[in-house]
C-alpha cells in the first residue's frame, strides 16, 4: 500500500489584486478585487514505502505548498490526500508522529541551546524510547559524527553543521516518511557530498520513505529513483528518472570544437541555423571559453544531420560529439517554461 | 503521563534559552528597579502624610504596585510579538509539524520564558524592594492563594497575548494592536494605579471585565490582610471562570484561523 496517496489534489489561495503607487495602495484599502492562485492544481501520484522522490519544478511551481499540505500545515482547496493513511491536516498530530520535515531555509532546532539540547527535547516530544534514541543517535555519529557538534549551540554552527544536525534530528523518531525541502541549498560540494550520503543510509537503514526537492540536479540523479516535475501548480512529469530525458521529445545534444574560435562565431553560428532552417525554437545554442559550441536540438523538427552538415560546410570544425541531452537541460527547459 | 512529558521539555528548553543572554535581562532588572523608586516618591507625595487614601495605607499602595510592576515583567514573554513573527514569516511551520496541540506548546514555550522572568526579574526586584525600601507583605492564609491566583491570572494573560499574535494570520501585522491591548491591560487591570482610586461608576464597569482577573485580583490576595476565607474562593471563582471562557475562545479562533495561512516560499 502506498504511503502517500494523493488524488486530484488542489489548493487555492485568494490574493487581492494590488494596485500601483500610493493612490493605488489606499483604494486597496477597500478593495474586494481578489483573484485566485492555483498554487497546486489538480495532481495526483502515489508513493511506495523507501521510495526517494525527487520532486522538482521552478520557483512557485507548488512543490512546498504540496510538502505542507502533505505535513498537516495548510489545508487542501480540494481533492484527497493521506500519509500513512491519516489525513494530515485533520489529524495533524497523529500525522506529525509519523513523518519527519527538513524545510532547508528554516530550522526546528533551538537556536540558543547545545545541539544535544535539541534532540533530547524531540526525543521527549516524539516519545521515542530510551533503546531506539541509542540505537538512532549511535547511527547519527557513525555517519557524520554528530557527537563533534553536541555541546555547540545552534546559532554558532556553520550552515552545512546545522543541516547536518536538522537532518538527522528529522529522523530521531524514525519515522516512516521524511519530507526534506530543499537541504542543500546554499551548501559547498564537499557538504552536499555528505548529506547526500546520509539520506542514502538514512534511506536504506529503515526503508525511510523521502520526498525530496532541490534545484540542484545532480541531487537528485544522486539520490532518486524517481522524478516528479511541477510546473505552475500542475504535474507535467512523473516517472522514472531515466525517462526525464525523453519529456520533450527527440532531443540530441551535438557539440562541435571550432577552431579557430573568434568570440563572434557563436552568433554567426546561431544566425547561420536560423537563416537556414527558419525554425528557432528547434534549438538551443551555446558556448564554453573552450571553443566548443553547443547545440541542443529538437529532431522532430529538423534533423540532426542537416544542422551537421551545414556546420561542417560553413565552418572549421575540428571535432564532433554528440551526446544525449542532459536531464539538467530538460529541466532547465521546465523552469525557462517551454510548454509540454 | 508520558504524553506531557514533551511539553514540560519545551518548558525547559524554553527556560534554558531565555537565561542564555543575562545581560538584556539585567538592564530590564535596573529598568524595574528605577521604577520602583518613581513609584515611591510619587506615592509618597500623593499620601503627603495621610494615613489611608480609598482605603489603603501607603505601604498597601506601594507594596501593592511595585509587585504589580514586577508581575508584569514576569508575565511579559513576548508571546504575541513572537507568535506574530513566526505567523509572518512562516517559521509556524516548524511548531505545526510537531505532534503536539500547538496552544500548549506555545503555552509550555511562554510559560518557560515568564520563568527565566522570575528568577533573574522578579524575584531580584521583591528582595530589593523589601531590603531598600523596607515594604513588607502581609504574612497570613493570602501566601497559599497567592501562587494559585497568580498562576490563573498568567494563563488569562497568555491567552490575550495568544489570541493578539494569532491575529497576525489576518492582518500580517501586529504592532498596532498588541500595543492598544498592552494600554487597555495595564490601566484596566489595575496594573498602573489600584482599581480602589478609579472613579465608582467605572469601578463598577471593570468589576465586570476579564482584566482585573489578571492583576487586580491577584495583588490584592497578596497585598490585603483583611480578606475571609470565602473572599479568597470567589476572587478565584472569577479568575478560573474566565480562564476557561478564554481558554475554549482562543482554541475557537486558533480552528479557524489555521484555515488561513499561507505560507510563502521555502
Amino acid at each position: 500500500m502506498p504511503v502517500i496517496q494523493i488524488e486530484n489534489l488542489s489548493k487555492h489561495f485568494r490574493v487581492l489584486n494590488r494596485r500601483e503607487g500610493l493612490v493605488g495602495s489606499l483604494r486597496d484599502l477597500f478593495s474586494t478585487d481578489y483573484r485566485t492562485v492555483k498554487a497546486v492544481d489538480d495532481i495526483s501520484l502515489n508513493i511506495e514505502p523507501g521510495e526517494i522522490v525527487g520532486y522538482i519544478g521552478p520557483n512557485g511551481a507548488g512543490k512546498s505548498t504540496t510538502i505542507k499540505m502533505m505535513t498537516g500545515v495548510l489545508q487542501p482547496s480540494s481533492g484527497t490526500l493521506l500519509v500513512n493513511g491519516n489525513v494530515p491536516f485533520k489529524n495533524r498530530k497523529k500525522n506529525a508522529q509519523n513523518i519527519g520535515v527538513v524545510f532547508g531555509q528554516r530550522t526546528q532546532l533551538w537556536w540558543d541551546l547545545p545541539v544535544i539540547e535539541s534532540f533530547k527535547i524531540l526525543k521527549e516530544i516524539y516519545r521515542v524510547d530510551a533503546e531506539t534514541f541509542k540505537a538512532q543517535m549511535a547511527t547519527f555519529n557513525k555517519l557524520v559524527d554528530l557527537e563533534a557538534l553536541y555541546h555547540k549551540s545552534v546559532r554558532s554552527l556553520s550552515l552545512g553543521q546545522r543541516m547536518l544536525c536538522d537532518i538527522t534530528a528529522a529522523f530521531v523518531h524514525n519515522p516512516r516518511v521524511v519530507f526534506l525541502d530543499e537541504p542543500t541549498i546554499g551548501l559547498d560540494i564537499a557538504v552536499k557530498a555528505r548529506i547526500r550520503t546520509l539520506i542514502r543510509e538514512l534511506n536504506n537503514q529503515h526503508q525511510t520513505t523521502i520526498v525530496l526537492t532541490t534545484h540542484d540536479i545532480s541531487d537528485i540523479e544522486a539520490l532518486c529513483q524517481r522524478v516528479v516535475i511541477l510546473d505552475k501548480g500542475r504535474l507535467i512529469f512523473d516517472d522514472a528518472i531515466q525517462k526525464v530525458n525523453y519529456l520533450f521529445g527527440a532531443f540530441r545534444t551535438l557539440r562541435l570544437q571550432i577552431f579557430p574560435f573568434a568570440p563572434e562565431t557563436l552568433s554567426a553560428f546561431a544566425n547561420k541555423l536560423d537563416s537556414a532552417f527558419n525554425c528557432p525554437d528547434a534549438f538551443t545554442v551555446s558556448s564554453d571559453e573552450s571553443g566548443w559550441i553547443e547545440v541542443t536540438i529538437d529532431q522532430a523538427k529538423v534533423p540532426l544531420r542537416d544542422v551537421l552538415n551545414l556546420a561542417m560546410g560553413d565552418f572549421p570544425v575540428s571535432d564532433v560529439q554528440i551526446a544525449e541531452i542532459s536531464m539538467g537541460s530538460v529541466i532547465q527547459k521546465v523552469y525557462e517554461g517551454v510548454k509540454v | 503521563m508520558r504524553r506531557y512529558l514533551g511539553y514540560f521539555h519545551i518548558v525547559k528548553a524554553s527556560f534554558m534559552a531565555s537565561i542564555v543572554y543575562p545581560v538584556g535581562t539585567f538592564f530590564t532588572l535596573i529598568g524595574n528597579l528605577v521604577y520602583i523608586t518613581v513609584v515611591f516618591f510619587l506615592w509618597h507625595s500623593i499620601y503627603s502624610g495621610a494615613d489611608t487614601l480609598h482605603g489603603m495605607t501607603f505601604n498597601q499602595t506601594f507594596i501593592y504596585l511595585t509587585l504589580a510592576g514586577s508581575v508584569l515583567i514576569l508575565f511579559k514573554t513576548y508571546t504575541d510579538w513572537a507568535l506574530s513573527s513566526r505567523i509572518i514569516d512562516g517559521s509556524i511551520v516548524s511548531d505545526l509539524i510537531k505532534p503536539l496541540d500547538f496552544q500548549v506548546q506555545t503555552f509550555a514555550q511562554s510559560l518557560g520564558f515568564a520563568l527565566g522572568n522570575g528568577v533573574l526579574i522578579t524575584l531580584p526586584s521583591l528582595l530589593l524592594m523589601v531590603v531598600l525600601f523596607h515594604g513588607s507583605f502581609p504574612l497570613g492564609i493570602n501566601l497559599l492563594f497567592f501562587p494559585v491566583s497568580l498562576g490563573l491570572a498568567y494563563m488569562l494573560s497568555f491567552c490575550l497575548d495568544y489570541a493578539v499574535g494569532l491575529t497576525a494570520f489576518y492582518t500580517q501585522s501586529l504592532w498596532g494592536i498588541s500595543i492598544t491591548k498592552e494600554v487597555i491591560v495595564s490601566l484596566l487591570s489595575g496594573a498602573l494605579i489600584p482599581l480602589a482610586f478609579f472613579p465608582e461608576g467605572l469601578q463598577r464597569v471593570l468589576q465586570l471585565l476579564p482584566f482585573r482577573a489578571i492583576y487586580s485580583i491577584p495583588l490584592l490576595i497578596a497585598t490585603s490582610s483583611q480578606l475571609q476565607i470565602a473572599d479568597y474562593f470567589q476572587l478565584l471563582l472569577v479568575q478560573i471562570a474566565w480562564t476557561i471562557v478564554f481558554l475554549v475562545l482562543t482554541r475557537l479562533f486558533f480552528n479557524r484561523a489555521i484555515r488561513v495561512l499561507v505560507v510563502n516560499g521555502g
